[in-house]
């Protein structure tokens, strides 16, 4: 489903993602874990194509971000780590135009706001301007915005940040069943229980290199993730 | 404490000229003086200029007849009017809307220390628009009737305190739109139909002034007896000017008064206005069938849905849309006999009222800058455009789109409506409604050229690639220059012997050239350089 191979991003003289490779396949839920400024947050906008990137490649079911970058972006969506969203928009505006965007139909559109607005409980704030939306809020609409077209490939940079309890418990019901259609998620997180419980592998960057990937249990073994993470992160320094 | 707001407030009303967002660095020094240089040839060589003419026209007559206390109540009137009109816009959101307020309420600042620094920023504007009225008409006193001790401090004092009347005037004003934001819905539709009665106003007095002032001169001794006697604030005032010593005192301690209560009126409200999310009545979502449209259909919903939203890129980038109807309406109402007057005006040279038709249409479309911004208003949302299934070249021709459509139609209702009164002739017609959409199109590839080359994604305040962004300021100036070289190729190069449907084809088919050369490198490298914004 998503495949990095050899990506290498530089910031000036700061190298912030250096020779990555990771190969994500359909139903899987892949967390991406390191310390802020260890390079997560730029490998995800590489791979949704805001970033550009110095060197390797990036393949999104088969297909080149580089070279293909609308087929690519027709198959996943992306939820960065901060939801600026058009705040001059409604919450409805908002969510219909991302529907054009992706051609979702009257139909389906109209099916799928009133089932995921229902589920995180934003029905009735959607004409409200985005301007009023709590933090919160606002990541719940990038959520089900993401969730409109039916992507294959989903791609979060902390989608946990600023959600309520039940929200969180929602989305990672959600993100299983992605996953579960054979789909697949992508994501970025500093709750290492969150990425324990839900994911099924699991990379840890530091420096922009990647150190370690694999399955959990490769990851882990019996220790648990934080203490592997909290190891991996002394050997380092 | 206050020292440090004082200065980020003052570095961000100036950091523009001093630091490059785009490079993410310092400009050089000669980059700088250009930019500081540009800023003070249109504030003190054009605005001062202007000021400078009405102050010599003013000053010799009223001084000779004793009355220099009205050349100071009227310099020092309009100095007021100017300054309150030309930071109104900016008062309302300088002083409650800026983005670090949350911020910095967060943080251990004194609240006043807040206003304060939020007040200087108000009062800087405020000082530069009124003094390029106030300084001209002092300088032009000191030179017209001599420098004395008393004139020098007399001036300088009233510059000073029309400054601060102009504070306390713009402070009032912002409060009462704060006040009127919380309560209203379709604040921006009102805030915008509100400012156009305004502009409207201020041109209607400024029109009238002219005859108004001529009658002030003719029967000066009888009109400055008049106000002496009925409005006596109004005599302190321009004595102030004079160097009278009451006066000054006087005037100063009511300003001084003013300028307290408003600080009282502000500290007690700041805070509560500028944490208000608005208390207007919460409407309930209740599904409706959607609608599905083109990707070119939503993209360009979504620009258009940005500048109704917001007054400030309405009334600054978009005064045209608003305009151009009603000189539409004013053309068929009083043209008829402008015209006839213009025609007997240029009797010689066949072809200058088209012409100056023509110039009209230019500045009527050069107001229209919604594309310029454009770029750097998608801020941090960008990456909305940058992840989206969309090409990066859909995006621009959109934001093209928008400015087309807001420009062009009104703008042939104008040619439309000035050719109901004036015989411009089928081939006159074609030619100017074709020049007029040219130089639309023209306008509009030009500033989303200027908005794509020079971006600025980090700011803080809506304000700041509105008014005060490079690509702003270039293609309005551009505008200027090309109505400017329209009118003067006409008349000087000459241009006259082509004829006006001639000379009009011209400019039209070098419009056209342009639009094609911007239309290709927007298209090739525009649009790769806003994908790797």
């Amino acid at each position: 489903m998503l495949r990095i191979e050899h990506l290498s991003k530089a910031y000036g003289e700061k190298k912030a993602v250096d020779d990555l490779n990771l190969h994500i396949a359909p139903g899987e839920i892949y967390g991406f874990i390191g310390h802020n400024g260890a390079g997560k947050t730029t490998t995800l906008k590489s791979v949704a194509g805001i970033l550009q990137f110095d060197q390797g490649e990036i393949y999104v079911d088969g297909k080149s971000i580089r070279t293909q970058p609308l087929e690519c972006k027709r198959t996943f969506a992306y939820i960065p780590d901060n939801p600026d969203l058009y705040d001059y928009m409604t919450g409805i505006k908002y969510l219909n135009f991302v529907a054009d965007i992706f051609g979702v139909s009257a139909a389906d559109r109209q099916d799928r706001i009133r089932q995921y607005a229902g589920l995180f409980e934003l029905t009735e704030d959607l004409t409200q301007p985005i301007a009023a939306y709590s933090h919160g809020m606002k990541q719940k609409l990038a959520i089900i915005s993401a969730w409109l077209h039916r992507p294959r490939l989903i791609l979060m940079d902390e989608p946990f940040v600023g959600l309520d309890p039940k929200a969180s418990h929602l989305l990672k019901g959600m993100m299983r069943q992605v996953c579960d259609e054979g789909g697949a998620i992508f994501f970025s997180t500093h709750v290492l229980e969150v990425a324990e419980k839900l994911c099924d592998k699991v990379a840890i960057i530091q420096g922009g290199r990647l150190i370690r990937s694999g399955t959990m249990e490769e990851v882990k073994g019996d220790d648990s993730l934080e203490d592997v993470f909290l190891e991996l992160e002394g050997e380092s320094c | 404490m206050l020292k440090l707001l004082l200065k980020k407030q003052l570095f961000e009303i100036f950091r523009s000229y001093f630091y490059d967002a785009k490079k993410n660095k310092a400009r050089s020094r000669l980059a700088t003086a250009l930019y500081i240089g540009l800023f003070v040839l249109l504030m003190a060589g054009i605005l001062g200029g202007i000021f400078t003419l009405l102050a010599v026209k003013l000053c010799g007559p009223l001084a000779a007849a004793g009355l220099d206390w009205l050349y100071f109540a009227l310099t020092g009137g309009i100095a007021v009017l100017l300054g309150a009109f030309g930071s109104i816009f900016n008062t309302y959101a300088g002083l409650y809307l800026p983005k670090d307020n949350d911020l910095l309420l967060s943080m251990p600042v004194p609240v006043s220390s807040l206003v304060a620094a939020r007040l200087s920023g108000v009062y800087l504007m405020g000082l530069m628009y009124s003094a390029v009225v106030i300084l001209p008409a002092v300088v032009v006193y000191w030179v017209t009737v001599g420098v004395t001790a008393s004139a020098v401090l007399g001036g300088l004092v009233l510059a000073l305190l029309i400054s601060l009347a102009v504070l306390v005037l713009s402070c009032a004003l912002g409060w009462v739109a704060a006040k009127i934001s919380q309560k209203l819905r379709n604040k921006s539709l009102v805030v915008v139909l509100a400012s156009l009665v305004f502009i409207g106003l201020y041109y209607f007095v400024y029109f009238k002034a002219q005859s108004v002032l001529q009658d002030l001169l003719a029967n000066a001794g009888t009109y400055g007896a008049q106000i002496r006697s009925r409005a006596y604030p109004l005599y302190l005032f321009g004595s102030v000017g004079t160097g009278s010593g009451a006066a000054m005192l006087a005037v100063t301690a009511a300003v001084a008064a003013l300028c307290g209560l408003m600080w009282v009126l502000l500290s007690r409200s700041f805070l509560h206005i500028a944490t208000s999310t608005g208390k207007t009545a919460r409407r309930t979502y209740r599904e409706t069938a959607l609608r599905r449209r083109s990707v070119d259909g939503a993209l360009l919903q979504r620009e258009l849905a940005h500048f109704a939203a917001n007054p400030a890129y309405m009334l600054n980038c978009g005064l045209g849309t608003f305009l151009m109807p009603i000189c539409a309406v004013a053309v068929l109402w009083k043209g008829g006999s402008l015209f006839v007057m213009l025609d007997a005006l240029f009797a010689d040279t066949e072809g200058s009222v088209p012409v100056l038709l023509c110039v009209l249409l230019c500045g009527l479309a050069s107001m229209n800058l919604m594309t310029a911004p454009s770029v750097s208003l998608e801020g941090k949302s960008l990456w909305l455009m940058q992840s989206l299934p969309v090409e990066p070249w859909q995006a621009l021709r959109a934001k093209l789109r928008m400015q087309v459509l807001l420009t062009v139609p009104p703008l042939l209702l104008c040619v439309m409506c000035a050719a109901m009164v004036y015989p411009l002739g089928p081939a006159g017609l074609l030619v100017t409604a074709v020049f007029a959409a040219s130089y639309a199109l023209l306008g509009a590839l030009a500033g989303l050229t200027l908005g794509v080359k020079m971006p600025v994604l980090t700011w803080t305040d809506q304000l700041m690639p509105i008014k005060q962004s490079a690509p702003v300021m270039l293609t309005l100036f551009g505008g200027m220059g090309y109505t400017i070289l329209l009118f003067a190729g006409f008349l000087l190069l000459p241009g006259w012997r082509l004829g006006f449907a001639g000379y009009a084809a011209c400019f039209a088919a070098a419009n056209l050239l342009l639009c094609a050369v911007l239309h290709r490198w927007l298209r090739k490298k525009g649009a790769a350089l806003f994908a790797a914004l």
